[in-house]
């Protein structure tokens, strides 16, 4: 990829001071323009309170408060319940910058710089000249303490740090005051990032005070923690010039670039290797891969591109989508629409080297879609990149493009800007092509377009089912087949619990009982789910006598 | 388990409701395994007649949120009310769940058929299997899903999961005259408390199937929140001179432990319980004593109303100089706690319970057990002989 990436521009400064260039070039970072600072201050705090969180394997539950203290200035407090950072690693994570373990990590993340939260304290620094408050709970401790960072050596002070002893449970709690920020309800505000944030997310709780003193609840509608990111090798296709250089030059164990290439790579057998080389007579594969030089590399990638090299395609299973009834259950949860409907498509493969996967949902009616003048609703488009919303630089999205190519009036939607309809779309992949270090908008490639294309119009085709007044048909039929799909393993099942009975028999006679005796007491058992659910099972979780059973 | 007691409301229920009521309804636990095994036979044998005379299956257990959990004046512990919840299979919001609690019984009657254990993870991981190649569906994903099923199928059979062959952790240790004869993995042991050494007899998870008292000759039962504080009295053969059966829970009491004392209680040996003076301390004493919001439904079989508070007490200030050089500043939690306690009618009754909490509140103090050791390492055991004989609890 020839794009200049943050993480590129800042090796080189490296040894400047990244926290100096950081100050010079906050545009890049999301600091720009009072209302997107603020966002991107909240931004950096959830992500790192999910990420943190999906590491501990907590479901989380997040509170954002926002107090005006002046024109323009603000109080930002994020607390989160995850496992809090234990006192020795305080500085390093908020008052470092690319200090974050994450940052050489090649996995399906969030946050993929590790410069957040401490971009957000050098933003309190810079504007308010204050350091950060920080309070941390674990195990049994209470570390309180204020954070800033030192801009000339990026290194972190922590000062007035008070420990406490006793039960406090965990989590973290940032505070920070920060200046040339605006709270407001745009769509490019803190309330829409973190309504946003919630849809993407099922398993968090989030909640947020703004200014006004308004509290904003988004319960969570899903207890499934999502897996934690694997690592995985990068595919020869999916690398550029300028990653095989960063790559070689960290490498520490293999000798040679050739058994670099073969070691730390996917698909890249002794064979390939060696068809490689045919390929780069002028390159010494056998020179340590610290050596290696730019245009060695360029030799190389150049090979690996040309046509006579063929590569088996990079396994998808990297990919970790949201999940369609997950995604289904939060916009429920969320904007309780008329109808929802959420695409289920395999992974696909960009570049030939890079998994990733779309998943589209459309919602429609009830709470979807955006106010308009007077009561009318319009249509919105939600992007997300691994979960994490894209609110800005609409115009140059990949999704945007999809949707705007996308023939609507095919679909039963007269005009597609007037209708209550929410369209989400979430591209998950190790590696999301955005078009800039701002990390906003994803690159107009023509492979990853189609995909969204194609994902909308699978969903768009059951929308306009609904639309087209088959409804009722299709949701009976589905109420019925959620209840049939279990019949099978209960069938197995009570035959063993009971002593006596055949499954067969049994199986025959619930499927005739749901069909005819039941089927319209199914049919009609509409809100009754949620009142089940909501005094089902008093409580779930840990707590002191079941501890240890997990 | 600063929430833990926030959340037990105070709902009384009629007085009327005895003991003998509770109990007679209560419990099918500890009665073997053959017998749980045919609980679990009937359960599935109603189902499939209810197929049979086309119904959909169905059976019943008892609501537990919160709001089906009463504190019982009658028989001094947290219970479930009498609300009952139908759990069925033609119904789109339970078929799933229903499903699945079947499945766990199934599971669990092999479990008892073949004479093994497991934990509730284990029992998880038994169950965590696709639903089939047509279905994108595992049985279980998440063990918070098998968790309260397991739970459902306690209270619907009146068993606890212990009776169903599942674990929990084993935590609490024993030492004292108390012999005990443990069927297990096809021997049988016998264990002498008063033969185990420097670290006693750890209580395991289920101390009813397979585990019978042969002798128990004690005079009481004492119970010491802090394991340290329990080495100390066992280096001191405290539970030989006074003849007592000495338990630490070590910290909040298991399942085990707390089942272990309630079923020495039911022997008509005193129960008296020596904790810190502070918040968690309480705790452990009130969970012991009236059980627990999240234990209700195990509490006829779990809570011991008879246990009493020997200490520390903030009047021991009073009686042993010393102290008064040894207490520690209450933390926020401590206070909070014994304003709550104050609102709580069942703590609000005992007269000694306020006051002891008021000085707390007056003079925002708090005292280890192990401040006991400050005269002397022994002193500890001194302190308890000479309170117990006079019978200083907290009423």
């Amino acid at each position: 990829m020839a794009q200049t990436s943050t993480e590129k521009i800042f090796t080189e400064f490296r040894e400047h001071s990244v926290a100096e260039f950081f100050k010079k070039n906050q545009q890049m970072l999301g600091f720009s323009g009072k209302t997107r600072s603020l966002t991107t201050i909240v931004h950096e705090y959830v992500t790192n309170s999910l990420d943190a969180c999906e590491e501990g394997g907590i479901l989380p539950e997040i509170d954002i408060e926002i107090a005006e203290i002046d024109r323009d200035r603000y109080k930002v407090i994020a607390e989160d319940n995850g496992p809090g950072i234990p006192e020795k690693h305080i500085g390093k994570a908020l008052g470092q910058m690319l200090a974050g373990t994450k940052f050489h990590r090649y996995a399906q993340q969030r946050g993929q710089q590790g410069i957040g939260a401490s971009g957000c304290t050098m933003y309190s620094q810079i504007t308010t000249g204050k350091p950060v408050k920080v309070i941390s709970r674990y195990d049994t401790r209470r570390i309180t303490c204020e954070v800033s960072i030192d801009l000339k050596s990026n290194s972190p002070l922590v000062l007035n740090t008070v420990k406490d002893e006793g039960e406090f449970g965990h989590g973290l709690t940032v505070e920070g005051e920060f200046a040339d920020v605006k709270y407001d309800k745009s769509s490019f505000g803190v309330y829409e990032y973190v309504r946003r944030t919630a849809l993407a997310n099922p398993h968090l709780q989030i909640t947020l005070h703004d200014p006004e003193g308004q509290a904003h609840a988004f319960p969570r509608s899903s207890d499934a923690i999502p897996p934690k990111p694997m690592i995985v090798q990068p595919h020869p296709m999916g690398i550029s010039t300028n990653d095989l250089i960063d790559f070689a030059h960290r490498e520490r164990e293999c000798r040679r670039v050739s058994s670099f290439l073969q070691e730390r790579f996917a698909r890249f057998s002794a064979a390939k290797a060696d068809e490689v080389k045919a390929l780069c007579p002028d390159v010494d594969f056998d020179k340590k891969p610290s050596e290696l030089q730019w245009v060695e590399a360029e030799a190389i990638i150049k090979a690996i591109h040309s046509e006579g090299v063929k590569w088996i395609a990079p396994a998808t299973d990297s990919v970790k989508p949201i999940g369609k009834g997950q995604i289904e259950k939060s916009l429920t949860n969320i904007l309780a629409p008329q109808f929802v409907v959420v695409s289920e498509r395999a992974p696909k493969i960009y570049k030939g080297g890079i998994p990733f996967m779309v998943e589209a949902a459309l919602a429609y009616g009830g709470g979807a879609g955006k106010k308009a003048a007077g009561d009318l609703m319009s249509s919105e488009v939600i992007r997300y990149a691994n979960r994490a919303p894209l609110l800005f630089d609409n115009s140059g999205c990949a999704i945007t493009e999809a949707v705007k190519a996308i023939d609507w009036k095919r679909y039963k939607l007269k005009n597609f800007d007037e209708e209550p309809l929410s369209v989400f779309v979430n591209i998950s992949s190790v590696y999301v092509p955005y078009t800039s270090a701002g990390k906003q908008a994803i690159s107009n490639d023509e492979e990853i377009v189609q995909e969204i294309k194609n994902a909308i119009m699978e969903a768009a085709r059951d929308l306009q089912a609904y639309l087209s007044g088959i409804r009722r048909d299709h949701d009976r039929k589905e109420r019925r087949k959620a209840i049939l799909r279990y019949v099978s393993q209960l069938s197995h099942d009570l035959p063993d619990l009971a002593g006596k009975g055949k499954a067969g028999e049994i199986e025959k006679k619930l499927i005739t009982l749901i069909e005819t005796k039941y089927s319209s007491q199914i049919e009609s058992e509409e809100g009754e789910e949620e009142a089940k659910k909501e005094n089902g099972n008093g409580k779930n979780g840990k707590d002191e006598e079941d501890e240890g059973e997990e | 388990m600063k929430e833990k007691m926030e959340r037990i409301v105070v709902i009384m229920s009629p007085k009327e409701i005895t003991r003998a009521k509770t109990s007679a309804s209560a419990s099918d636990s500890g009665k073997g395994g053959a017998f749980v095994a045919g609980k679990l036979e009937k359960l599935g044998q109603d189902m499939l007649a209810q197929i049979e005379a086309d119904s959909s299956p169905t059976f019943t257990t008892a609501l537990r949120s919160k709001g089906n959990i009463v504190y019982d004046n009658g028989v001094g512990f947290i219970r479930l009310g009498d609300k009952v919840e139908e759990r069925t299979f033609i119904n789109v919001g339970q078929a799933r769940k229903f499903m699945q609690t079947v499945a766990i019984a199934s599971k669990c009657k092999k479990f008892l058929k073949e004479d093994a254990h497991t934990s509730i993870r284990g029992l998880y991981y038994q169950l965590k299997f696709s639903l089939g190649d047509t279905l994108d569906e595992e049985l279980f994903s998440e063990q918070s899903e098998s968790n309260p099923l397991v739970e459902d199928l306690e209270v619907a059979l009146n068993v606890k999961r212990e009776d169903l062959n599942l674990n929990t952790d084993r935590k609490g240790v024993v030492a004292g005259p108390m012999v005990l004869k443990d069927r297990f993995g096809g021997d049988e042991t016998e264990i002498d408390c008063t033969k185990q050494g420097r670290s006693g007899w750890m209580i395991p998870s289920d101390v009813d199937n397979g585990m019978e008292f042969k002798s128990i000759d004690a005079d009481y039962v004492l119970v010491v929140e802090k394991d340290a504080m329990w080495q100390r009295l066992n280096e001191d053969k405290f539970w030989r001179k006074e003849n007592c059966i000495l338990i630490t829970p070590k910290g909040q009491a298991s399942r085990g432990c707390r089942r272990l004392i309630r079923k020495l209680a039911s022997r008509k040996l005193p129960v008296i319980v020596f904790t810190d003076c502070d918040a968690w301390g309480w705790y452990i004493y009130w969970a012991i004593k009236t059980g627990s919001m999240n234990l209700a439904y195990l509490g006829n079989d779990i809570a011991t109303p008879e246990a009493r508070f020997v200490g520390v007490t903030m009047r021991d200030i009073k009686d042993y100089d010393f102290l008064s050089q040894l207490t520690i500043n209450a933390k926020e939690v401590d206070i909070k706690r014994a304003e709550e306690m104050l609102s709580y009618e069942w703590i609000s009754c005992h007269k000694d319970w306020v006051e002891e909490l008021k000085t707390v509140l007056k003079t925002k103090k708090k005292i280890e057990q192990d401040a006991l050791q400050g005269p002397r390492l022994s002193f500890v055991g001194d302190y308890l002989r000479e309170k117990i004989e006079k019978k200083k609890f907290l009423a």
